[in-house]
């Protein structure tokens, strides 16, 4: 058996024995209850806060998206005025790249990738919470302004001087961004945090190129965002000191260029699409491979290209403003280097592609989202490439053409990877399989509905209908076949098919509650996580596993009894067997932290200063209070809690843990 | 539950509260008051603290160690605090007298003695264990000392390098200054990075050095260029009693152009009899130039006429009812020197067709003349 | 399939509901065919359709895109078939486990120079575009654009030879401001100078150009040609805050001799109304109502002094349209609503390059005047276009308003107002 140890008391000096916690609190070391979630540490518990806050607000941004369907699906709307409509896309945009997509990949890596190395958790686990904490503040932060006075109406790109409050009255932008900068530390730390981990914590043997390719994808976005998220803070910081303390960043009349927010945006705002679409990318790089029953095709390839994402993500940033001024040559240069990118995302298809060429290919729901992430991300991909063409671009800007590219894009790619690894982790995390028959209806109605829903969305915008516009009319829609009223109805309709098809994933989750416990390893997967229990215990592994290969976990069942260039695969052993044999290898000492209060004060006291930003500047100071406050004690605190932090304490079975020392 | 000082600042802190109301009550007059106030708030953050800490006793937290804890016996440790806090008193009492710089500089060095002056004691006398007390100290400490010192020295270091830039006598010196600190690190972080071997105190004794000199550099600087922190924006110079042909200073070394050059709606050329104008993104002959109203119109003003010249133009800016301008009768760059540029930013408020003579851009001191059409 | 009927197939099938793959390939060719006959009987496109140049500038966009457009279709036709091969081959059969590989190399690395040669290809055409698109030194007529919330001001200049925009007026030549709608020469190379005077606004008139935006303190050029005479809508594409949807405006093209017919009206000295009539009361509401924010040139007040409006006082921009000849525009209140009935609105925009000048230069005729919107926009401007009319919302705008506020006029006034109006060609 193996045990998760208090301190051992013998390590406190002989001389005297003084309390390791300075203070009169007892730490929160439940392992259940309310308190075992709210003050946990645990990367897998905080994993999943994680998904399922950022689920929440898909569910929100999916509303939003549905009420801007209804106004536009006839002429002249008049569902939201042209005020709410202006905070309706802004907030769908915002909460669903800031709020859903991103802490969804912070999700599946905070949960993942850790088990995929074989650590035992991330390496600052608080620090893990904190980021957590920062992100839910931050995020209930800027949805609070809904009911006090209006949320954010100036876009999620809030260019300015548009954002200015001559322009935006209301305190909605302020919320927009004081409240990024909150969820900013939490992509921050988690970058940090997770890289760390990568770099220091994999299993023994496990080199770099022989790491799953879902860590590998969430390394190169957790350096996109180490580098991307101080951007946009400097420019949300501007912001802020524009709007609340009279700055005057972006006011011509005092000599500013307002292209310095376009820029400082979109030098954050383009990596920023490869930080919501490459998580997805590594979900469906597992999924695919293990549904194929084939290693993924040209695995160096796809984590090169990955990386050369990341590089050459910096350099285009321009192209989100080919129609804004910068001259001719700026535009060629960005034009090109835009080209430049398709061809690592192009690799990647390829290589999905050929991974499933001469596969044995199971059509389970997570291989089928991933199928759909594969050919709907094409043409999101394709379409890219026409408006990588800046004279083109200049006709298909802000138009809905646009629209239709970036939902392909990012609900083709970044969702529906999403759902893929939702379907496929689901009986990992919870021990418990969702309905495939469901699933599948789920996929269809998904994939049908996008379709549907953005498809039109191309004729729209090459028929010239800009978006942002609160109503459109009907002497600019023509008639015929590309009458813009009839290919806006559609897309409503297509709305609420792709609504519906989500809402079934969630009754989907809801009837698995009854569902029987999941196999250990019911996809015959192949990366480590799924080397441990259903869902895993709370220190991961039994025995941390030493690596041998890529794909360690099939090597461990399979093994090739051919020769030459006829292979002939024998199952050696079963996940059950595997799992026993760890069991009974158990490590003897096991060191996890201990939960703390701390991150979520600490965290707190962030908004607090954010509404003194909005509304009292005397609030700041208290904020700030709290936050020294709360840092002084994090620091003060020990990395485990002491043995009067139990209640009951130990009794004499204290005698039977063993004296471990504190690396 | 409440250790020994803990009742006492409690107490302490209702009792100041206490007397406070009364006070406030029977003797009326916000000075006691407010003074009781402060105290009972004073007592009552040293309670908290105490509470928190637990009387920094041992026998509160351990009762069964306190028999043979060693606190009570071990004797103290040198220290450098009663030094910094006898300086620092002294520097008060100097700052009194002499510079407000001089009394802050003290109070700082007063509060900072006193305060580490504080957590050693607390933490010599946390147990027996020198190293667990040291550790003791450390995090109650660390949390606030390295983040002050280090905001203070990278402060430090920011001025006086800002200082010693802004101190150099031109740009190009300026631009060699950069280069020249920027291949220094480079190079001292190449040799660190090659020869691994390189002892701790050998690095700590460079980066002293570099840390001194720059201190030494930045408070010389510091003194010497007072003048470069003069900066004019062309609304500084705005005055109408300015705006004539003799001399008034501009500030060389302030850019006139670094957002600016991208913004320019025209360049106005004076090359010593007339002005000539060029209106971006327009190619022909226009009469006059054309700029929109009630918008902020960028303009460089380029001198090319061998001597100093400066821009002028009449804004005839609107009255409110009570007779007000409602912006600068007169709008003028600096003097510029033969070659320089200075750039302009220009509302106007009416329409060129509604004035009697028009706006016109003039260089006192000779005829040159450019009408501006304002639609 | 008919990928020769240029891209129209690639942008139906990324319209396609993907329903199953298989089914997707015969849906595309039918669709491919349904979109060619839609075509040709000529249905009525949108009119900001950005597949249908009328000038030279939108002709090169599309000569560069048509093709990549197509080079994407095919592209995509090529890995949906492998996508949908890979699925129907190599279902689980029950086949043994695949081999273990990675992949060749060679394989790799050709579907890396493949997409590398065709980009090559799109990227050389791509820059020499850019650069022709941006030049301005072939151009013979400037006009000086400015967008402001939520519609556009154009201003002749007066160039030194007397000339605007190229051709000389009968009279004396002033600079004209106008908005709304900017009357250009037809086949002549038209460079707007364009900036803003509060947010970023893009100018966007798709039959003649792709969009540039205008940027407040910074002035960008873009090039306009109009291969003949006609109507070309346009619509504000940067999002501009609260009415963005309400802001458009179009660009009229007429011949040579229209344009100097134009510009002599649009020069012509100003009429006061007949006394007595109602539009004579008319231009005294308007004085007492109006003619604070709306310049209305050569119009003196009662005392025989010339009235100048003041917006900057008024208005957050610090302007107001220009309401000289406001019936030689087709327009009102940023382009959206029409100052022509639907049926003579009809009639100007399905002209004949020919009969366009005249019925463009005909102005508004008091049978065609659309005194409905005219009359509501007057009652109530702000409930018609959202323009932050609250009076909370002004206050951190010094009290200035963002567009027209709400004027609390009576019917009469109304009425007066709009006879006072009808006079103003």
């Amino acid at each position: 058996m193996a045990l998760i140890e208090r301190p051992a008391p013998a390590l406190i000096p002989a001389v005297a024995t003084p309390s390791s916690s300075y203070g009169v609190f007892r730490r929160p070391v439940e392992t259940t209850g309310w308190k075992s979630w709210v003050f946990t540490i645990d990367h897998k518990k905080l994993g999943i806060m994680y998904g399922v806050a950022a689920l929440f607000f898909f569910l929100v941004g999916g509303v939003e998206a549905l009420l801007i369907r209804a106004q536009l699906a006839g002429p002249n709307g008049t569902i939201l005025s042209a005020d709410k409509y202006n905070q309706m896309f802004t907030m769908h945009a915002t909460t669903m790249v800031f709020l859903f997509v991103m802490p969804m990949a912070a999700a599946f890596g905070n949960y993942f990738l850790p088990l995929q190395i074989g650590a035992r958790d991330v390496a600052f686990p608080r620090i893990n919470a904190f980021g957590f904490w920062c992100f839910l503040f931050g995020a209930i932060f800027i949805n609070t302004s809904w009911f006090l006075g209006g949320a954010a109406d100036g876009g999620w790109f809030m260019y300015a001087p548009n954002s200015s409050v001559p322009f935006s009255p209301t305190n909605g932008i302020d919320f927009w961004g004081v409240g990024l900068q909150i969820t900013g530390i939490a992509s921050l730390t988690g970058a940090i945090n997770l890289i760390v981990t990568v770099l220091n914590m994999r299993a023994p043997g496990m080199s770099l190129m022989k790491m799953p390719i879902f860590t590998w994808m969430i390394l190169v976005v957790q350096f996109l965002l180490l580098f991307a998220i101080p951007v946009i803070t400097v420019a949300l910081f501007l912001l802020m000191f524009q709007r609340s303390f009279g700055a005057t960043f972006f006011s011509v009349e005092a000599g500013a260029d307002p292209l310095l927010w376009q820029h400082l945006f979109w030098i954050f705002g383009h990596p920023e699409v490869y930080i919501l679409i490459l998580p997805s990318f590594g979900i469906v790089s597992e999924v695919l491979p293990v549904f194929s029953k084939k290693p993924l095709f040209g695995y160096p390839l796809v984590v090169f290209s990955g990386c050369a994402i990341g590089f050459v993500g910096w350099g285009v940033w321009a192209h989100h403003m080919f129609a804004s001024g910068l001259g001719p040559i700026s535009v060629a240069v960005f034009s090109v280097s835009t080209m430049a990118i398709a061809l690592p995302t192009g690799v990647k298809i390829v290589n999905w592609t050929l991974t499933m060429w001469g596969g044995k290919i199971r059509f389970t729901t997570a291989m089928l989202f991933a199928i759909g992430l594969i050919v709907q991300f094409t043409i999101g991909g394709l379409s890219g490439v026409t408006h990588a063409v800046a004279p083109s671009d200049t006709q298909q800007t802000d138009t809905y053409y646009i629209v239709a590219h970036f939902h392909y894009v990012l609900f083709g790619g970044a969702v529906l990877g999403i759902f893929s690894g939702l379907y496929y982790w689901w009986p990992k995390i919870f021990g418990k399989l969702l309905s495939e028959r469901l699933g599948k209806w789920n996929f269809w109605l998904m994939v049908v509905g996008m379709n549907m829903t953005f498809g039109p969305m191309h004729i729209l915008g090459l028929q010239g209908q800009p978006r942002r516009m609160y109503v459109w009319t009907e002497n600019r829609a023509g008639d015929g076949f590309f009458d813009l009223g009839f290919w806006n109805l559609i897309s409503s309709i297509g709305a609420a098919v792709l609504g519906i098809g989500v809402l079934l994933f969630f009754i989907n989750v809801f009837i698995s509650r009854k569902h029987a416990p999941a196999p250990l390893d019911p996809w015959d997967a192949r990366s480590l996580e799924w080397m441990t229990t259903n869902p895993p215990k709370e220190h991961n592994f039994d025995q941390v596993p030493t690596v041998h290969h890529l794909d360690e976990f099939f090597h461990r069942k399979y093994e090739d009894r051919g020769t030459e260039d006829h292979h002939d695969y024998h199952q050696i052993a079963t996940a059950e067997e595997i799992m026993a044999d760890q069991e009974a290898n158990a490590d003897k000492h096991i060191h996890l932290p201990s939960p703390s209060y701390w991150p979520i004060v600490l965290a707190f006291s962030l908004p607090v200063m954010g509404y003194g930003v909005i509304f009292n500047k005397f609030m700041i100071p208290v904020g700030a209070t709290l936050l020294l406050l709360s840092m002084f004690g994090w620091s003060m605190e020990p990395h485990t809690a002491s043995e009067a932090d139990y209640d009951p304490p130990t009794p004499e079975g204290g005698a039977e843990l063993e004296v471990v020392s504190h690396g | 539950m409440f250790t020994t000082g803990s009742k006492l600042l409690i107490g302490s802190a209702i009792a100041a509260a206490l007397f406070a109301t009364i006070y406030g009550i029977t003797q009326g007059g916000s000075l006691g008051t407010v003074g009781l106030v402060s105290a009972s708030l004073a007592l009552a953050f040293l309670a908290g603290v105490n509470v928190f800490v637990r009387d920094s006793n041992v026998s509160a937290l351990d009762h069964a160690s306190f028999a043979s804890s060693a606190a009570a016996h071990d004797s103290a440790r040198p220290s450098l605090w009663p030094l910094l806090v006898a300086v620092g008193a002294t520097t008060v009492t100097l700052g009194l007298v002499t510079q407000r710089a001089v009394f802050m500089l003290g109070i700082g060095a007063l509060f900072v003695g006193l305060l580490e002056w504080v957590v050693q004691a607390w933490s010599e006398r946390a147990s027996g264990d020198r190293g667990y007390n040291d550790a003791a100290r450390g995090v109650m400490a660390h949390p606030l000392e390295l983040p002050i010192a280090a905001a203070a020295g990278a402060g430090v270091i920011v001025y006086s390098f800002s200082r010693v830039m802004l101190g150099l006598p031109s740009k190009s010196a300026t631009v060699a200054g950069f280069a020249v600190a920027g291949a220094l690190v480079l190079a001292v972080g190449t040799l660190v990075g090659l020869k691994r071997g390189v002892g701790k105190s050998t690095l700590t004794g460079a980066l002293s050095i570099a840390a001194v000199a720059l201190i030494a550099g930045g408070t010389v600087a510091g003194f010497n260029g007072r003048e470069v922190e003069r900066h004019h924006t062309p609304a500084d110079i705005a005055h109408d009693d300015e705006c004539g042909p003799e001399e008034t200073e501009a500030d060389e070394k302030a850019s006139q152009s670094v957002a600016s050059k991208s913004n320019l709606i025209a360049e106005i050329t004076f090359n010593g009899t007339e002005l000539e104008a060029d209106l971006i993104g327009a190619n022909g002959e226009f009469e006059s130039l054309t700029l929109t109203r009630a918008n902020p119109n960028n303009v460089m003003f380029r001198n090319k006429s061998g001597s100093d010249a400066r821009l002028v133009i009449d804004m005839h800016p609107r009255a409110d009812e009570n007779g007000k301008l409602l912006g600068p009768e007169r709008i003028c760059t600096a003097l510029v020197e033969d070659g320089g540029s200075q750039f302009l930013t220009l509302v106007f408020a009416q329409s060129s067709r509604t004035l009697d003579e028009g706006y016109a851009f003039t260089v006192p001191g000779s005829d040159a003349e450019l009408e501006v059409v304002v639609p | 399939m008919s990928n020769s009927t240029s891209l129209v197939p690639k942008v139906l099938t990324s319209s396609m509901p993907d329903v199953n793959p298989r089914t997707r390939r015969v849906k595309r060719g039918l669709f491919a065919v349904a979109s060619v006959l839609a075509l040709s009987a000529c249905a009525q496109n949108a009119p900001q359709d950005t597949w249908k140049p009328k000038g030279e500038n939108a002709q090169k966009i599309q000569d560069l895109q048509w093709w990549v457009f197509l080079i994407a279709g095919i592209v995509g036709v090529l890995v949906f078939g492998a996508v949908l091969y890979c699925v129907i081959k190599y279902r689980d059969k029950g086949q043994p486990i695949p081999e273990q590989t990675h992949g060749k190399a060679w394989l790799e690395y050709a579907f890396i120079a493949g997409p590398a040669l065709l980009l090559t290809f799109v990227a050389v055409p791509t820059i020499t575009t850019v650069i022709d698109l941006n030049k301005t030194d072939d151009a013979t007529c400037f006009i000086n654009v400015t967008g402001q919330q939520w519609w556009w001001e154009f201003d002749y200049p007066v160039a030194a030879d007397g000339t605007i925009c190229g051709y000389a007026p009968t009279g004396d030549a002033l600079p004209i401001v106008t908005s709304g709608q900017m009357v250009i020469p037809a086949d002549t190379k038209v460079v707007i100078r364009g900036t803003s005077r509060d947010v970023i606004h893009s100018f966007w008139v798709p039959a003649l150009n792709g969009k540039r935006d205008m940027v407040p303190g910074r002035v960008h050029t873009w090039r306009f040609h109009a291969n003949e005479p006609g109507i070309f809508a346009g619509q504000c594409a940067e999002f501009c805050g609260l009415s963005h949807a309400n802001m458009r405006m179009e660009i009229v093209a007429l011949s040579p001799a229209d344009f100097t017919t134009w510009l002599d009206g649009q020069l012509a000295p100003y009429q006061a109304p007949e006394a007595d009539t109602l539009a004579a009361t008319g231009e005294a509401t308007f004085i007492a109502q109006c003619s604070r924010c709306h310049q209305v040139d050569g119009m003196t007040d009662a005392d025989g002094e010339p009235v100048i409006a003041a917006p900057e006082q008024f208005v957050w921009s610090g302007a107001a349209p220009n309401l000289s000849h406001l019936m030689s525009r087709n327009t009102f209140a940023g382009g959206t609503w029409d100052l022509l009935t639907e049926d003579c609105r009809a009639d100007v925009w399905g002209a004949s390059p020919d009969e366009f000048g005249a019925k463009y230069l005909a102005g508004v005729s008091d049978e065609c005047l659309n005194e409905i919107d005219l009359k509501e926009w007057l009652r109530d401007a702000p409930s018609k276009k959202p323009m932050f009319a609250d009076p909370e919302e002004l206050t951190e705008t010094d009290g200035k308003t963002r567009g027209m506020p709400y004027l609390a006029l009576s019917e009469d006034q109304i009425n007066e107002l709009v006879a006072y109006l009808e006079t103003r060609k």
